[in-house]
């Protein structure tokens, strides 16, 4: 224990992973400061440059870039009025009321105060559930495996943003992608069309960076620019934060544990923790009425709950290759290009890199306080860059990005398709995240599902007949009984109302 | 509603003929369960999937998320003056350029090499959103060298030279 511990530090205190780190948090931070811009967009464009760095570095850039941008997207949100980030936008009102009421320090200061301490209990509970978990993950057969990927697509799809029916039509779509090519039980050559590109199936990376980039810039042709930030000179950030650490520590408490279970649910992140604390902190509150007000409660509650659903999203992604948000959903893919393929192995085998992971998880979420009062201070001056000046570079990026992954021109298509695939999603209420978790854990499924119909001999009883997998798979169908009793619950109250009115 | 009929048709007819196709492959000799199998699940799944979403089921969820959202959206764009909703339709067209611009990259990038390449792409995107030739000209000249920078010299991409073999910046 003591000694995986020193050498977890040996790998985290190397010259390259420390650059590492800080070079990526400047990168999140500015990434994650300009409207349009996602942290999981960071994530995905930083890909090709994490296949030339040692595996301790490539995981500890992804961590840092995320966490940052999680951060940073709030500045825009409370100066501006426009989140940064998607996992901004549920708190952006409250926060830009807080600068209204020419308190910008304080709102600031509460999102880049609250974000580390979030992110740091995010850590503490990967560190507490990960080992135990793995114990147990170590007994799984191919049916438990099957049950929790087939669970873990329907979680992302229960808890959505949008109609469940679409979010269940978006993953099958991603597990139709994930069929194409000879990567399958049978080794056959599936909806390829005579194309030897498409032999090896559809890459994931390029196909996120094509969901998560390109539909962004092809989203900001024809939204109009972000006003320009007026110059302005900042107080001090931290101010009163200490106290309002004492006077919340309920709503703190609830955002964090809020943020957890969210981030270790598959395919729900950061953007969702912060909706659901909001919407908790309002309900919880002794004052709702000041909310929207510029109120520091919700802002609390929910800028920890975002960051700590960052950390917890890795729980299932190391586990069991599930990814824990759309974040995670790229990182597993730099996993298994490193050698540290997901799986209960990996904490026994490679504890020493688990706990470097979580030293890194630490690190950036200490250093976002000076590196984020830092970005504040010159936010204004980021955020001048035009968006005629970024976005081009992010198509280059792009472009090249997705040709590093395997020197391949055919990943560029990809990108450009998936682009285009993710932009049309997006405008008629499909949610992308669903449909990259399909891509991301299509083989996995079918895998698991061919190999246990094979085991059993196509009998189905097994897969409900032992323990651990007739838990899951009673979860599994409750998930998907779930939107038919909501949606059938909704019907009869819609009925009753009208009813009501009329008597 | 309209645009949720269209597209969950669209949804049956790809779930259909996923599992029409997938029924056609061929089966691993010895074994019951094949290469087709799970196409055919899937595509099922996306044709009931398509006919719920056609018929309207689930759209009220929607509407709570959208509400949620366009509070803070919304308004936004209506101070601009300016939403894509009364944008004229070669206007909208716009949205395309990202990746058509990347389907250029794959064709010209190994004929005319990176440098130009890219140039070409940063040049164009930059007028489509609205960046002035003065901002667009230097971005194109300066942007493809930055990323060649990182990316031969640092990351050792083979990145095509073209017909601008310039070997002081890494490339042969």
């Amino acid at each position: 224990m003591m000694s995986t511990l020193l050498e977890a530090f040996r790998m985290v205190l190397q010259t390259d992973v420390i650059i590492a780190i800080v070079l990526s948090s400047i990168y999140g931070l500015v990434v994650g400061s300009l409207p349009g811009l996602s942290a999981t967009m960071a994530t995905a464009l930083l890909v090709p440059v994490t296949f030339y760095l040692s595996p301790i570095a490539a995981i500890a850039t992804i961590i840092s870039a995320s966490a940052m941008a999680i951060f940073s997207g709030d500045i825009p949100g409370a100066l501006l009025r426009i989140p940064g980030t998607p996992a901004s936008a549920a708190y952006t009102d409250e926060a830009y009321a807080m600068t209204r009421k020419g308190q910008p320090e304080l709102a600031l200061g509460i999102c880049v105060w609250f974000s580390a301490l979030g992110g740091i209990a995010g850590t503490l509970s990967l560190m507490a559930l990960a080992p135990p978990l793995a114990e147990m993950a170590l007994q799984f057969s191919t049916f438990e495996y099957f049950w929790l990927a087939f669970l873990g697509l329907m979680c992302a799809t229960m808890v959505a943003r949008s109609s469940p029916v679409k979010a269940i039509a978006s993953m099958l779509i991603g597990l139709l992608v994930s069929c194409v090519g000879i990567e399958n039980p049978a080794g056959t050559p599936r909806f390829t069309f005579g194309l030897t590109d498409l032999l090896s199936g559809i890459e994931p990376i390029p196909a996120l960076v094509g969901v998560f980039a390109v539909s962004e810039v092809m989203r900001a042709m024809l939204t109009p620019e972000p006003p320009k930030l007026p110059y302005r000179r900042f107080g001090s950030i931290l101010a009163g934060q200490l106290a309002l650490t004492k006077q919340y520590v309920a709503p703190q408490v609830r955002g964090n544990i809020v943020g957890i279970i969210i981030g270790v649910l598959p395919g729900a992140g950061a953007d969702m923790a912060a909706w659901v604390s909001y919407s908790m902190s309002k309900r919880f509150s002794k004052e709702p009425e000041k909310f929207g007000t510029g109120h520091p409660e919700g802002l609390i509650e929910a800028g920890a709950s975002n960051n700590a659903s960052l950390a917890s999203g890795w729980v299932p992604s190391l586990l069991f290759g599930i990814p824990g948000d759309t974040i995670t959903a790229i990182a597993i893919g730099v996993l298994y290009m490193k050698g540290l393929n997901p799986g209960p192995t990996l904490f026994t085998e490679r504890a020493s890199s688990m706990y470097a992971l979580y030293i890194i998880f630490i690190i950036a979420n200490i250093i976002m306080i000076p590196l984020g009062i830092l970005m504040i201070r010159i936010a204004a001056m980021v955020l001048r860059a035009p968006r005629a000046a970024v976005m081009p570079v992010i198509i280059v990026l792009c472009a090249v990005g997705a040709f590093a992954t395997g020197n391949n021109l055919f990943a560029v298509l990809t990108v450009a398709a998936f682009g285009a695939i993710g932009y049309v999603m997006e405008r008629f209420g499909y949610p992308f995240a669903a449909m990259v978790l399909g891509i991301v854990m299509g083989t996995m499924v079918e895998q698991n599902f061919v190999t246990s119909l094979i085991k059993s001999d196509g009998s189905i009883l097994p897969f409900f007949n032992r323990p651990v997998a007739a838990v899951l798979a009673a979860m599994t169908i409750a998930a998907l009984l779930w939107p038919a009793a909501a949606w059938i619950a909704s019907l009869l109250s819609a009925k009753r109302v009208p009813k009501a009115g009329a008597a | 509603m309209l645009a949720d009929r269209l597209t969950g048709l669209f949804m049956v007819v790809l779930g259909a003929l996923a599992a029409w196709g997938g029924s056609r492959l061929p089966p691993v000799p010895g074994q019951q369960i094949g290469p087709e199998v799970f196409p055919m699940v899937v595509g099922i799944g996306l044709v009931l999937c398509g006919a719920l979403i056609a018929l309207g089921v689930g759209h009220q969820f929607e509407e709570e998320a959208e509400a949620d959202l366009a509070k803070i959206t919304s308004e936004f764009e209506a101070d601009q003056g300016l939403s894509h909703q009364d944008m004229p339709l070669w206007r909208q067209a716009f949205v395309l350029v990202p990746p058509l611009l990347l389907v250029f990259y794959y064709l010209a990038v190994d004929r005319i090499g990176f440098l130009p390449t890219a140039a070409v792409i940063v040049f164009c995107a930059s007028l489509a959103l609205g960046g002035r030739v003065r901002l667009a000209l230097p971005m194109a000249i300066a942007a493809p060298l930055f990323v060649n920078m990182i990316f031969v010299k640092l990351l050792r991409v083979p990145l095509p030279s073209g017909f601008l073999p310039l070997p002081w910046i890494g490339l042969p």
